[in-house]
C-alpha cells in the first residue's frame, strides 16, 4: 500500500511515522478542550462552590455557600435527606486532606470513614476527591465498596428482539458468572416476551441470577410487579435542577418511585453519571464530578440502596476532556463512600482503541466494585440494544486472561464449550416448552438448534414478528405472571429451572434483596453489605482471590499442561 | 401495620430468608415456607402470595437501621405504607409528583388521601415537603396553562 | 474528508417575522439559531448549503414547496421543529440543528413527539437529507411514506459525543431570548475550496 501519490501542492510533508500514528484507532476518538464556564470540565473548576455548612435548630441552613432561602431543589433535598445533620459541622470542619488520608489508610475501617462521609456536603466531597490521584482512588474503592465480594452485570439483548437468542445468551452469560442480567428492546412492544426469555435463560444458566428489562417507568414497574423481572436500574437522576426538570422528574418524584419498587419487593438502583448535564446543555457552569456528587447524595437521600454510575451513556463526554477517566473513577468511589451499591459503568462503547478500552476499566476491575460493568455485553455489540458496550462476547477470553494475570476477580470465568452448548440448548428448549404451555408463538426445533451454536442474531431463523408482537400483547392482556412461568416450566419437565425461578420469586417475599448490594449466590443465599460487608483492613485482608475461586479463574481456553506439555489442561 | 414489631433484629439475623424464616409471611398470611412447588402446581398460590408484606418491610427497615442506613430504612417504611395501594394508583401518585403536574391544592389532596385513606403518614409527609419546595421553585402546575404548548 | 473543489456556501437573509403559511402544499424548514450563521457545516462537515439544497430538492421533487424559517429563541430541536410545523401551511416541518440533528414534525402532535427523528447527527449525509426532505413532502401530501432508514453506529459516541456537546453549548449561546421566528431566504454562493 505504498504507491506514491503525488502530493498536492502546498501541503506539508508528513513523516511515515505520523502516517502510522494518524491511522491508529485512538485517533478516531473525539477529544475536546475544556470549557469550565459551561461545565465542560471533569473535576477541577474554579466555578465549583467552596464547601460550607451551617446548622441551626437541627436544620442545615447553609450549604456550600448558599443560604436556605436560595437553595435549588437539589440543595434542599440533599440538606434535608442526605446529609447527617448531627455530624455535618464537625465532619466538614475536618481538613480535606485528613479525610482523603482516611480513605487510603488501612487502619481506618470502612465504618470509620462512613462516620465522617455521611456528614459531608457535595463541595466538601469534591474537595477531598480533588486531592486523590487515580491510584489513591482505587485504594479507596478497594475499602469502600459495600459488598466484600465483587460481581459483574451483563447486557443480553438482540438486534431482532429475538427471545430465543436472548434466552440462549442469558444462559451462557449466567453460566460464565454474571450475577445480574439486563435487557432492553429495539421494538418496545416485544418487551414481555424478551423479559420472559431473559428470566428463563438466566435460571437455566445459573439459578439465582437476577434479571431486569430497561423500559419506561410504568412498563418496567409492571413487569417487575408481575415477577417477570427481578430488579430495576434505569431510573435516571441529574445533578442540576434544570436538567432534572427536563427529565420530567424531581428528587421527590424519584424518591416516591424508589419506595414504590420496594413496596413490591423489587430491588432497584438509580442511574446517573458525569457528563449528562453538560450534554443536555444545562450544567449551570459546574464541573461534571461536582454535579455527579450531587446526584449521588440525592440517591442516598432517597433511600435507594444503590446507584449505577460511571458516566454510563455520556462516557464520550468525560472521555474527551483532560482527567475525565479520573473523574469517572472518582464518581464510583463517591457512590461507595456514601454507602451505596455501585454498578460502575464500563457499559457503553467507549473507544476505538483496544488499549484505551482496557485502561478505562482498570480503576474498577483492580480494586473490585459491586458490579465492575453495569452492562458487559453478553451478546456481540452489533446485537447490543443499549447502543454497544465497552466489552462484548469477543472479549470474554481477554477478560478471563486479565483476571488470571493480575489475580483479580472480575466476576467471570472460563467455561468449557460443551457446558455452554448444553446450557444454550436447554434455555432454548425451556423457552420452547414454556411458549407452548402459555400458547405463545412457537419456538421451532430449528431455532433451538440455531440457538445452541449461534453467535449473533443473524445466525437464527427469522421469527414471525407480527405473531410475536401479538403474543407479547397477550402476555400483558392475560395477566401472565412469574408464577405462570414457574407452572409452565414445571409442567414441561424443566423442574430445576422452575424451582430456581420460584426461589428467586420467593425472595421478594423476604425482602432480603432490598438491602444494599444484594445478590443471590448459587445456593440462593442473599449476599449483601450486611452479611458480606467489606472488611478490608490492609494487605492480607478483605476479599482475596484464593481457594476454589482462584483455581477456577486459573483456567483458560488454552493452558499447556505442566505434567504433560504435549497436551492442554481444562 | 402500625403495631410496631419490636423484634430487636440485629445484623446477624440477615438474611431473614435463611436465618429468620419464621418471621416472614405473605400479605395473605401464609408462612414463607408454604411457597413450595407443590403449592404452585396444585394452584394454592396466587400472584398475591408472592408480594412482600408491610410487616416484612418493617423488619428490613430495622435491619437497615441496625446497619446505620437511616435513609434506606425510611425508604422501606414509606414502601410498607404503599403495599396496600393498587399499582395504578401508585403510578398515578408518582405522575402527580412530576414537575408542574399538580397544583398546590392537588398535592395537598394527595397528601391527605395518603394519610387518611391509606394510613401512610410518612409518604404524606414526603408529598407535603415536595409541595413546599415546588411552590418556592415554581414547579407547581400553572392553573389554566395548556399542557405541552411551547409558545413563549 | 476530501471534497470536490467548488464549495457551496449559504447565508440566510431575513425577510421579516415568520407567519403561518396558507398553502397546503408547503413544508417549512425550521433552522436553529446558529444554522448557516455562526456555524457553516454539520458535525461531520456537511456544508449547511448542501444540507439545505438537499432538503429543498427532496421536498420539491415531490411537487411541494419549501419555506425557510429561523427559530431564534430556543436550541431545542423538538421545540424548533414544532414551531416550524405550526407555521407550515401543511402542518409539516423539518427542524434542524447546526450540528445536523434533524426531525420531521407535525403541528397536531405533542411537542415531545415527532414523525421521524434522526438523533445521530454524525450519520447524516447529503443523501439522507434528501430522503428526509422527500418524506416530509410526502407527509405534507397526506401520504404515509416508509420512514427513512435510521442508521446506527456504536462508535459514534466515542468519536462525536463530546464535540456534539460542545456544538450544542455554542448553539445555546446564539439563542436570542424573546425573539420570534423569522422568515429567511437562502442565498447560495459558489466559492473555490481553499
Amino acid at each position: 500500500m505504498t504507491t506514491a501519490q503525488p502530493r498536492p501542492a502546498g501541503q506539508p510533508r508528513h513523516s511515515l511515522r505520523t502516517d502510522i500514528l494518524e491511522a491508529r484507532p485512538v485517533n478516531l476518538d473525539g477529544f475536546v478542550e475544556e470549557w469550565p464556564e459551561k461545565g465542560l470540565v471533569a473535576m477541577e473548576s474554579e466555578f465549583d462552590p467552596a464547601p460550607s455548612v451551617r446548622v441551626e435548630d437541627g436544620r442545615i441552613v447553609e450549604l456550600d455557600g448558599r443560604q436556605r432561602a436560595d437553595f435549588d431543589f437539589m440543595d434542599s433535598f440533599i440538606a434535608d435527606h442526605a446529609i447527617d445533620v448531627a455530624s455535618a459541622e464537625e465532619s466538614n470542619a475536618l481538613p480535606s486532606a485528613e479525610i482523603a488520608r482516611m480513605l487510603i489508610d488501612p487502619r481506618a475501617s470502612r465504618d470509620d470513614v462512613l462516620a465522617v462521609t455521611r456528614g459531608l456536603t457535595p463541595a466538601k466531597v469534591l474537595d477531598v476527591l480533588k486531592l486523590m490521584n487515580v491510584v489513591e482512588i482505587m485504594q479507596g474503592m478497594q475499602k469502600m465498596r459495600a459488598r466484600r465480594t465483587p460481581a459483574n452485570q451483563a447486557h443480553s439483548t438482540s438486534a431482532r428482539d429475538n427471545p430465543v437468542q436472548v434466552a440462549a445468551d442469558a444462559a451462557e452469560g449466567a453460566l460464565r458468572g454474571f450475577a445480574e442480567l439486563e435487557t432492553t428492546l429495539g421494538v418496545l412492544r416485544y418487551a414481555p416476551l424478551v423479559a420472559i426469555a431473559l428470566q428463563v435463560g438466566a435460571q437455566v444458566g445459573r439459578g439465582g441470577v437476577l434479571t431486569q428489562c430497561a423500559l419506561e417507568e410504568a412498563t418496567e414497574l409492571e413487569l417487575g410487579m408481575r415477577g417477570i423481572t427481578a430488579y430495576a436500574e434505569t431510573i435516571s437522576i441529574y445533578g442540576t435542577e434544570s436538567v432534572f426538570i427536563d427529565g420530567d422528574d424531581t428528587p421527590w418524584s424519584k424518591a416516591f418511585l424508589a419506595s414504590a419498587y420496594a413496596s413490591r419487593g423489587i430491588k432497584m438502583r438509580f442511574t446517573s453519571g458525569t457528563g449528562s448535564e453538560v450534554q443536555m446543555g444545562n450544567a449551570e457552569g459546574k464541573s461534571m464530578l461536582y454535579l455527579e456528587i450531587r446526584c449521588i447524595l440525592m440517591a442516598k437521600g432517597a433511600g435507594v440502596q444503590g446507584l449505577q454510575n460511571g458516566s454510563i451513556s455520556c462516557i464520550g463526554v468525560p472521555g474527551a476532556v483532560p482527567g475525565g477517566l479520573r473523574a469517572v473513577a472518582a464518581e464510583n468511589l463517591v457512590a461507595s463512600m456514601m454507602d451505596l451499591e455501585c454498578a460502575s459503568g464500563n457499559d457503553q462503547s467507549f473507544s476505538h482503541s483496544a488499549m484505551r478500552r482496557t485502561a478505562r476499566m482498570m480503576p474498577q476491575l483492580l480494586p473490585g466494585t459491586d458490579f465492575v460493568c453495569s452492562g458487559y455485553s453478553a451478546v456481540p455489540n452489533a446485537d447490543n440494544m443499549f447502543a454497544g458496550s465497552n466489552f462484548d462476547t469477543e472479549d470474554y477470553d481477554d477478560w478471563n486472561t486479565i483476571q488470571r494475570d493480575f489475580q483479580v476477580d472480575g466476576g467471570l470465568r472460563h467455561v468449557r464449550e460443551d457446558e455452554i452448548l448444553l446450557a444454550r440448548s436447554k434455555a432454548a428448549r425451556a423457552l420452547q416448552a414454556l411458549f407452548a404451555y402459555l400458547d405463545l408463538p412457537a419456538v421451532t426445533d430449528d431455532e433451538v438448534e440455531a440457538a445452541t451454536y449461534a453467535n449473533s442474531s443473524a445466525d437464527y431463523p427469522f421469527r414471525d414478528v407480527l405473531a410475536d408482537l401479538k403474543g407479547a400483547q397477550a402476555v400483558m392482556d392475560r395477566g401472565i405472571t412469574g408464577l405462570d412461568i414457574v407452572k409452565g416450566l414445571e409442567s414441561a419437565g424443566f423442574h430445576d429451572v422452575a424451582e430456581n425461578l420460584l426461589t428467586v420469586l420467593r425472595q421478594r417475599v423476604s425482602g432480603d434483596l432490598l438491602q444494599t448490594s444484594a445478590v443471590l449466590t448459587a445456593d440462593f443465599t442473599p449476599l449483601s453489605a450486611i452479611n458480606d460487608p467489606n472488611d478490608y483492613a490492609g494487605p492480607g485482608t478483605g476479599y482475596r482471590l484464593e481457594g476454589e475461586r482462584w483455581a477456577e479463574l486459573k483456567k483458560l481456553r488454552h493452558v499447556t499442561s505442566a505434567t504433560d506439555p504435549e497436551s492442554e489442561v481444562g | 401495620m402500625s403495631a410496631s414489631l419490636d423484634t430487636g433484629l440485629t445484623r446477624g439475623d440477615y438474611p431473614l430468608s435463611v436465618n429468620r424464616p419464621e418471621l416472614l409471611r405473605t400479605p395473605t398470611g401464609k408462612p414463607i415456607t408454604a411457597l413450595t412447588m407443590d403449592a404452585v402446581v396444585s394452584g394454592e398460590l396466587s400472584a398475591e402470595d408472592l408480594r412482600i408484606a408491610p410487616e416484612t418491610l418493617e423488619l428490613q427497615a430495622q435491619l437497615a437501621d441496625a446497619s446505620n442506613r437511616p435513609q434506606l430504612a425510611m425508604n422501606f417504611r414509606r414502601a410498607a405504607e404503599m403495599c396496600a395501594i393498587p399499582d395504578a394508583e401508585v403510578l398515578g401518585m408518582y405522575n402527580a409528583l412530576r414537575p408542574r403536574a399538580s397544583t398546590a391544592a392537588g398535592l395537598a389532596a394527595l397528601a391527605d388521601r395518603l394519610e387518611t385513606t391509606w394510613s401512610a403518614p410518612v409518604c404524606a409527609g414526603l408529598v407535603r415537603e415536595a409541595a413546599e419546595v415546588y411552590a418556592r421553585r415554581d414547579l407547581l402546575a400553572r392553573a389554566g396553562a395548556e399542557d405541552g404548548e411551547d409558545t413563549p | 474528508m476530501t471534497t470536490a473543489t467548488p464549495d457551496r456556501t449559504v447565508s440566510l437573509r431575513e425577510l421579516g417575522p415568520a407567519t403561518r403559511g396558507t398553502r397546503p402544499d408547503e413544508v417549512v424548514i425550521a433552522v436553529s439559531p446558529a444554522f448557516a450563521g455562526h456555524f457553516s457545516k454539520t458535525i461531520v462537515e456537511v456544508p449547511h448549503a448542501e444540507v439545505l439544497r438537499q432538503l429543498m430538492a427532496g421536498i420539491e421533487e415531490q411537487g411541494v414547496g419549501a419555506r425557510l424559517v429561523r427559530v431564534r429563541d430556543t436550541a431545542d430541536l423538538a421545540a424548533i421543529a414544532h414551531i416550524g410545523a405550526k407555521l407550515s401551511g401543511s402542518g409539516i416541518s423539518v427542524g434542524i440543528l447546526s450540528r445536523g440533528t434533524t426531525m420531521i414534525h407535525q403541528k397536531d402532535l405533542a411537542r415531545l413527539s415527532n414523525l421521524e427523528l434522526f438523533p445521530q447527527s454524525p450519520l447524516l449525509d447529503p443523501a439522507v437529507f434528501r430522503m428526509i426532505g422527500s418524506n416530509a413532502a410526502q407527509y405534507a401530501k397526506g401520504e404515509s411514506p416508509q420512514p427513512v432508514p435510521t442508521r446506527n453506529d456504536q462508535m459514534a459516541r466515542p468519536r462525536w459525543q463530546a464535540k456534539a456537546a460542545l456544538l450544542h453549548l455554542k448553539e445555546f449561546e446564539c439563542i436570542e431570548a424573546g425573539r420570534g421566528p423569522v422568515e429567511v431566504e437562502a442565498v447560495f454562493e459558489l466559492t473555490d475550496a481553499g
